[in-house]
């Protein structure tokens, strides 16, 4: 490949305007998702995060040194601050999900979300940290250019045209690229561990009784099941984080995935994981096919509501 | 004079305003496309630099340079669940609760496998923050958590005196034929923490 064909690329794969269709379901995903992680967190939120809770912000600030973006560290230090904090943040996510105010509130969901995760970093999951890490780049995504009440007072307004207009994807791109990091950073870390090269992790994963959900089946337990779900387990991740990009393998990979995910949300109680990550699968799907796809919804709809009328 | 060289000046402009607008606004894209493309770059090299599990020196050093900005800005991350070794016995927490009348009673974390569904949608973040208790790195965290069930525990007649943390551990060990068999609980004492009378407050 020569530089410029490298250039083409690059500037094909970020630049090439496309629908904003993706990265607006995303957004919808992404802030339901976000409003769902604060509704499980509202029983116990003084206990995680009030001025007497299981951890106190010094404890937090000397075990993770360094300068850190925590609103915690601003706001005054009582417990009202602290209620006040969460109806803020539970606000601000419930107007992303409806895309109100589209770029002010991925920004301040993204400063909450981190700045509920720097104060108490011991009670977060690989799913919190993925929230994060998308709710950074969809601060500079067109998050908002389409399925929002942004675009509905836009069009109201005559500013904006009744069609999408077509967006650059950078942003939705760098979710992408951090959802397949993901998968491939995971499948080389299990494999530096003896017990995915020998097929036994899973043994232990599913016999830890905290992480029980619902009822499995005795023939899972079975050794040679057990083997064989950790070796596929590395297979799946593997794939999925090198070959989505690749189109004629993407949707296979992603039906797969959404199994695999399906299967460990139904088996392992880590509530909202598998969501979290799900939830970004949406930029992997084609714009012309989010289309088609709404057709094929609203067509029969429309049919049946004609033949009622 | 004024109105004569003002329409001069609007019949012969020195740029036409459209042209020059619109040389404005290419020259204000270009710039915010170098932006975004430094941006791209350095947040791609830095997030592959962060999370490579390559013990690479030259990694190493990208690392430690871009740790402020990770650690500031909320982009840290680590994908290790489960791996390289998934957690290998089943554990939860005890804590003794040791009054000043001499008293005792006992309270536990919640533990999952005891809740129902609902519940441990909402517990769940116990199980985490539990595991965390127990890491030889993160020892800070025990006072925090022995005064927090010394205030939960104090009563207006009866204050604590003592809380003791206990993890209770049962090891998973395959049996020769591959299967599970629950092995016996065995336990050790995290942390005893006499309670000062400020730590109620």
């Amino acid at each position: 490949m020569t530089l410029r064909g490298l250039l083409r690329a690059w500037n094909g794969f970020f630049f090439a305007e496309q629908s904003p269709t993706p990265i607006a379901l995303f957004r919808i995903f992404y802030g339901g998702l976000v409003t769902a992680t604060l509704i499980l967190l509202r029983p116990d939120w003084l206990s995680w995060y009030g001025v007497h809770g299981w951890v106190t912000l010094p404890t937090a600030s000397n075990l993770e040194p360094g300068a850190r973006l925590n609103l915690f560290s601003i706001i005054p230090r009582n417990d009202a601050c602290i209620e006040a904090f969460f109806w803020v943040s539970l606000g601000s996510a419930i107007l992303l999900t409806v895309g109100l105010l589209t770029r002010l509130n991925s920004l301040l969901v993204f400063l909450c979300l981190t700045s509920i995760q720097q104060r108490n970093l011991y009670i977060t999951h690989g799913g919190d940290t993925f929230l994060r890490l998308a709710g950074f780049f969809l601060i500079f995504a067109p998050a908002g250019a389409a399925f929002s009440l942004d675009r509905l007072i836009r069009i109201w307004r005559r500013k904006e045209p009744a069609h999408i207009q077509p967006r650059s994807p950078w942003a939705q791109r760098m979710i992408q690229l951090q959802l397949a990091l993901l998968y491939f950073v995971s499948f080389l870390l299990k494999i530096r561990g003896a017990p995915w090269l020998q097929g036994t992790a899973l043994f232990y994963v599913y016999h830890l009784d905290e992480l029980r959900r619902f009822p499995l089946p005795s023939w899972f337990f079975h050794p040679v099941v057990l083997k064989l779900g950790s070796w596929s387990a590395l297979v799946v991740e593997f794939f999925l984080g090198v070959l989505t990009w690749v189109k004629e393998f993407r949707y296979f990979l992603l039906a797969l995935g959404v199994l695999f995910h399906l299967w460990l949300d139904y088996s392992l109680n880590i509530p909202l994981f598998q969501w979290d990550i799900l939830s970004a699968y949406v930029l992997f799907v084609e714009p012309a096919d989010i289309a088609r796809s709404w057709n094929w919804i609203k067509h029969p709809l429309a049919e049946r509501s004609a033949k009622q009328a | 004079m004024l109105t004569t060289g003002g329409s001069h000046a609007q019949t012969v402009p020195r740029t036409p305003p459209r042209e020059s607008a619109k040389r404005k606004v290419s020259r204000l894209q270009l710039l915010k496309y170098s932006m975004v493309n430094v941006f791209l770059v350095f947040h791609i090299l830095a997030i592959a630099c962060w999370c490579m599990p390559v013990d690479s020196p030259l990694i190493l050093v990208g690392k430690n340079l871009i740790r402020p900005y990770f650690l500031w800005s909320g982009l840290f991350q680590s994908w290790d669940m489960f791996a390289p070794i998934p957690k290998g016995a089943n554990t939860y927490i005890e804590a003794i609760v040791i009054y000043k009348d001499g008293s005792r009673s006992k309270w536990t974390f919640p533990r999952m496998e005891q809740l129902g569904l609902t519940e441990k949608l909402f517990k769940e973040r116990y199980r985490k923050f539990a595991d965390n208790l127990v890491r030889e790195d993160a020892d800070a965290l025990l006072p925090d958590a022995a005064r927090y069930i010394a205030r939960m525990k104090s009563g207006p007649g009866n204050q604590v005196r003592t809380v003791i943390l206990i993890q209770k551990w049962s090891l998973i060990v395959p049996r020769a034929d591959g299967f599970y068999v629950p092995e016996p609980w065995d336990q050790h004492v995290l942390i005893g923490y006499g309670v000062q009378s400020e730590d109620l407050k």
